[in-house]
């Protein structure tokens, strides 16, 4: 028994004779075969997340797909919405840092950072210089530590797993610095408004330079371990170009922009805290693709140690805070500030009314312009490379709910 | 209880089916890996990582939620992602326990103000083990596996006795 | 930095927007306040052809008490200099959006419409970003956060 409509639609392979002329039909089939000689396939839509191992967090994309290559995509956010911005508005000044802290966990100094200094701003405070480089040198290893994670998980992306153990070993000696000197592991509260919250300890210091004395061995060893790896860079090398339109066009900062070959960087260009002290380059590359983000990275992570080294060597005596108020109530006025995250431009745009709770506080977050440039380029790729494009991209999911 | 210590060779070992199973249980307590804020890098990543490696004592994070055992709820939840809990927990098979890490799982901790805000997993899910925190360390994590591993035998040791007193 | 006025009167001049309240002396930088239909026009004439303020860093929205002063945060790079343009909606007014200009925008809108109870006009996607469907718009100073008791009782 044979089902005519089956053949209806596979004419191709039973030309010249239309179906309905066939006299010939194998009897032990209950369906035609179907015809291999088109790639005519069903649209088909995909859910991943907020589940999902491989989203950096809880985000959720729906890709609706031909075959294997996406045709649409859309990012859903807000599984981790969990109102900073809101909650700021109803904090002291010296308490939103507990917040931002927990916006981009990853690198809670440059959040802190960025709050403080906008607070600064309209408060117009002098910080103590031994506090702008402690600034910067706990920015630097916070910076560190957390492209260590990316490094991590964006070789899980592209199938590697050794190369995520060494950079939690090397994590953990970071995150014993950043414990040492902040108290905490992840959420510091150690930036506030006038200076640092505590001055470095001997401890940390020796701490850092037994850091220092391995870490450019173990840097060339991840290069060699992840960026030398020959599937890794076919997995990487022109897949997902942001090209220097789409980037600015889509707000992207950061590395990422620096990858399509725009060398912006807050912390060259808009100086603050004391890297206009510091000796450093900003590494820049063309192509845009992931791998060229991935060497911005690895060059970030280069600067970044002797960044770390100029802070111990040259670190100026001093206070390490500025003699602020208790409660602070900056007067009235609007002030922008940021600061340069590991994943872009981290800014704070605050509004005082003169009270001791800020008016609105803004948070700029950079993965969230970074996940939607990534969404405008996922349709017309492959699906295996959706992961390898978000997780070049660095998206932090904290950050983009707020 | 390691069987090979307990019973040299050729011999004949009797344990309830019930001691058996716990003792497997408790041995191989595989989380899933669901991540949601701050703790996760904590409990799941540096948790899984050389230094504190909880796969030494049978902990280990699978994928998929039909494969695992434990939840850790690392992170706040809110409104939006409440539902994924639950219906993550409900494709969990049996039996399955449920960690509640950190103090916004427990509690809402510093986000408990915004209305948005789940206050505490506990409203979703029942939760065995409650880790404070903000985020715990691996090694509180590591604890609150302790702990559930306690709690998995007192469990079944409990039923025994309580099936003893029965048949009695 | 911050661009002196006559740069600005010359895009604007240039691309023939009037009614443009300029300030300069804030400690923003040079803001300018514009009526809300002539944002896109305004955005347009900064923009310019390859030499004006081609980035969006951010957009956002600040409830002021009166009415909702949607911020949009621009950037030069050629230039080296950042403004701002300041467009004060009504509550529940309608925010048009500017992606075609700058598609940076495309989720900030979302997140500022939703946040600030705006609706939201020429998006391709003017779903919720963040909250769930039918949440308060969370960000109005008129919605309130858990009081202390409510948390304590839980």
């Amino acid at each position: 028994m044979t089902d005519p409509r089956h053949l209806a639609g596979h004419a191709g392979w039973l030309t010249p004779n239309p179906p309905h002329q066939v006299d010939f039909v194998p009897t032990s089939l209950t369906r035609a075969p179907t015809g291999v000689d088109t790639f005519d396939t069903e649209r088909m839509v995909l859910n991943m997340g907020p589940q999902h191992p491989s989203t950096h967090g809880v985000l959720r994309l729906l890709i609706e797909m031909d075959g294997e290559e996406v045709v649409a995509a859309e990012a859903v956010a807000g599984y981790l919405h969990r109102g900073i911005e809101k909650l700021a508005e109803h904090r002291r000044y010296n308490a939103v840092g507990t917040l931002m802290d927990r916006g981009d966990y990853m690198s809670g100094i440059h959040n802190e950072l960025a709050f403080a200094l906008a607070a600064e701003k309209l408060m117009e405070v002098e910080v103590p210089r031994r506090a702008q480089w402690l600034r910067v040198l706990m920015s630097e290893i916070n910076r560190i530590a957390s492209h260590l994670v990316w490094y991590g998980t964006f070789g899980l992306d592209t199938g590697a797993m050794g190369q995520f153990l060494y950079a939690v070993r090397d994590r953990e000696v970071l995150l014993d610095i950043l414990e040492d000197v902040t108290g905490q592991r992840m959420m510091f509260n150690y930036v506030r408004p006038g200076g640092v919250v505590a001055d470095i300890t001997t401890s940390a210091v020796d701490k850092i330079q037994a850091f220092l004395a391995t870490i450019d061995m173990y840097l060339d060893e991840h290069d060699a371990l992840l960026g030398g790896n020959e599937i890794f860079q076919a997995r990487t090398r022109g897949i997902g170009v942001l090209d220097k339109e789409t980037a600015t066009a889509f707000g992207l900062t950061g590395a990422n922009l620096r990858a399509s070959g725009l060398g912006f960087d807050v912390r060259r260009d808009r100086p603050y805290a004391a890297y206009d002290e510091m000796r450093f380059s900003v590494p820049v590359a063309e192509e845009g693709d992931c791998y060229a983000r991935y060497l911005v990275r690895m060059g970030e992570l280069r600067q970044a140690v002797a960044m770390v080294r100029q802070c111990i060597d040259g670190l100026p005596e001093g206070e390490h805070t500025a003699k602020v108020a208790k409660v602070l109530r900056p007067p009235a006025g609007e002030a922008y500030a940021a600061v340069e995250s590991p994943r872009g431009e981290l800014g704070v745009h605050l509004v005082s009314d003169g009270t001791e709770h800020p008016y609105r506080m803004r948070y700029r977050p950079p993965a969230l312009y970074a996940l939607q440039a990534a969404e405008a380029i996922l349709p017309g790729t492959m699906i295996a490379d959706v992961v390898v494009i978000l997780g070049s991209v660095d998206v932090v999911l904290g950050e983009i709910d707020r | 209880m390691a069987l090979d210590k307990l019973a040299g060779e050729n011999s004949l070992l009797f344990i309830r089916s019930e001691q058996l199973f716990d003792w497997a249980r408790r041995r191989s307590l595989w989380y899933m890996a669901f991540g949601i804020a701050c703790c996760a890098i904590e409990g799941l990543m540096h948790a899984s990582g050389p230094r504190f490696d909880f796969d030494r004592h049978g902990v280990f994070f699978r994928a998929s939620p039909r494969q695992a055992d434990v939840m850790i709820v690392a992170g706040t939840v809110n409104h939006k992602m409440a539902a994924t809990v639950r219906r993550l927990y409900d494709q969990m098979p049996e039996p399955k326990w449920v960690i509640a890490m950190g103090a916004c799982a427990n509690t809402g901790g510093p986000f408990r103000e915004y209305p948005n805000v789940v206050l505490g997993v506990d409203k979703i899910v029942p939760v065995d083990v409650y880790i404070p925190g903000c985020p715990p360390r691996p090694e509180s994590v590591q604890y609150g596996f302790f702990q559930l591993m306690d709690k998995i035998s007192e469990q079944t040791e409990g039923r025994l006795a309580a099936r003893h007193g029965n048949s009695r | 930095m911050r661009p002196d006025t006559a740069t600005v009167d010359r895009f604007l001049s240039h691309a023939g927007v009037s009614d443009v309240e300029i300030d300069s002396a804030s400690m923003l930088g040079v803001v300018c306040r514009v009526a809300p239909a002539q944002t896109k026009q305004m955005l347009c004439a900064l923009k310019g052809e390859g030499d004006g303020f081609d980035f969006l860093v951010d957009l956002f929205g600040i409830d002021t008490g009166e009415a909702v002063d949607v911020v949009y945060h621009l950037r030069s790079f050629s230039r080296d200099e950042e403004i701002y343009v300041k467009v004060a909606l009504p509550y529940g007014a309608d925010l048009a959006s500017v992606w075609e200009i700058h598609p940076a925008a495309l989720m900030p809108e979302r997140e500022c419409a939703e946040m600030f109870g705006l609706t939201l006009s020429g998006h391709p996607n003017p779903k919720h970003l963040l909250l769930t469907k039918g949440s308060r718009p969370a960000l109005l100073k008129s919605e309130r956060i858990r009081t202390a008791e409510e948390v304590r009782d839980r």
